[in-house]
């Protein structure tokens, strides 16, 4: 004789293999674990963006932070024309801007806070690569804010300049240029710091 | 379209660039403000990213001086339109005399608004420096401030925010695209 079986379904247990589209529409029921798992997931890539591009871990998290309520917020108005993560980095672009718009403000200079260093040491490496972490930081924040946007979207989160075009507003030739002159411009601001 | 050539990254920025490719791990703590504000602003999806809608400071202020010299009320709102957020600038009666400060009193029509604050030049643009408070009837953040007679650069800060009047007769430097309106401060 079979036994009967219940199944139970894990209320707010989602597979792992789950899409981004999928959480959307998930999360757009209702399900708020869907969106746990969107934050859960790009959380890292929002984070890198914004440290590398604001100079300061505090800075970044409060970017990132705003950039997801955002995104929860308009939920209902993603089409699914491009991904998700095409779509937040959209939005955490614009948070970008807007911290540095204000800290422009306040102190017309770009800070490296020391977490930087803390970090880099916590995460391991020899020698070499603690000063070219610090020397590549230090470069990037010499960097006009749309070329070292471009660079970071480009060759960090790896977009596609089409995905580029979506995210920041630009123009895919526009984003080619100023990614080519960021190279430029690290390029000589390594070898300056003997590092390239 | 095909990426390029030129996407390729310069052997010499090579190592430098893994290194910028490692990812940032989120704190626990970081995670959970993120579920929490998440979780706060829940109840207000899309609702609270209507258009906004000041009122121009200057002229409000223009305004309410010239009235006050003239011996009227001294509570003005001015050049309103539709939407969920005006502005309104008001002089007091003895605006006119004073010598050194003039007060002024904002207020904030933002019902679904967390929080909201006054930047400017006047305050070095500090987003924590002048929080507006909410006043009784639930919808409307206000605060009184006494400003030099002068020219500022000026915005709200809703949410986190930056927020202008775009219909403002003066706006200020564009800054990553983003520009400011600006506010005249006259005794007269």
């Amino acid at each position: 004789m079979t036994r009967p079986v219940t199944l139970h379904v894990l209320q707010g247990y989602h597979s792992p293999e789950m899409t981004d589209a999928a959480c959307v529409q998930a999360a757009l029921a209702g399900d708020g674990a869907a969106f746990t798992m969107l934050v859960d997931r790009h959380s890292p890539a929002c984070l890198r963006f914004a440290r590398r591009m604001l100079g300061s871990r505090e800075d970044a998290e409060d970017a990132a932070q705003e950039a997801f309520v955002r995104a929860h917020r308009a939920l209902a108005r993603y089409d699914g024309r491009t991904s998700f993560r095409t779509w937040l980095m959209s939005i955490l672009v614009n948070r970008c801007r807007t911290a540095l718009l204000q800290r422009h403000r306040r102190t017309k200079r770009l800070v490296l806070d020391e977490a930087v260093l803390d970090q880099a040491a916590a995460v391991g490496g020899d020698g070499s690569d603690l000063e070219l972490r610090d020397a590549i930081e230090r470069a990037l924040a010499q960097l006009e804010p749309g070329q070292r946007e471009a660079f970071l979207l480009k060759h960090v989160e790896q977009l596609t300049y089409e995905e580029m075009a979506e995210a920041t507003g630009a123009g895919v030739s526009a984003l080619k240029m100023r990614v080519q002159r960021a190279c430029d411009r690290l390029q000589i601001l390594l070898k300056e710091d003997r590092y390239a | 379209m095909p990426d390029d050539g030129r996407d390729q990254i310069p052997p010499a920025l090579a190592r430098a660039v893994e290194l910028l490719r490692e990812e940032e791990v989120a704190s626990p703590a970081w995670r959970a403000a993120v579920l929490g504000a998440v979780e706060q602003g829940s109840g207000s999806r899309d609702a609270d990213l209507r258009p906004r809608r000041f009122v121009a400071l200057r002229t409000a202020i223009a305004a309410g001086i010239v009235c006050v010299a003239a011996g009227s009320a001294a509570t003005f709102a001015v050049l309103r339109r539709p939407g969920p957020i005006e502005t309104v600038a008001t002089a007091p009666h003895n605006a006119a005399q004073a010598s050194t400060l003039l007060p002024v009193h904002f207020s904030v029509v933002a019902p679904s608004a967390a929080s909201v604050s006054i930047v400017g030049d006047f305050n070095h643009w500090s987003p924590t420096a002048l929080p507006m408070k909410r006043s009784a009837d639930g919808r409307t953040w206000e605060i009184d401030v006494k400003l030099p007679e002068g020219r500022y650069n000026y915005a709200y800060m809703v949410d986190g925010q930056i927020a202008r009047d775009p219909s403002a007769p003066q706006t200020g430097g564009d800054d990553f695209g983003m520009p400011n309106s600006v506010l005249m401060v006259r005794g007269t």
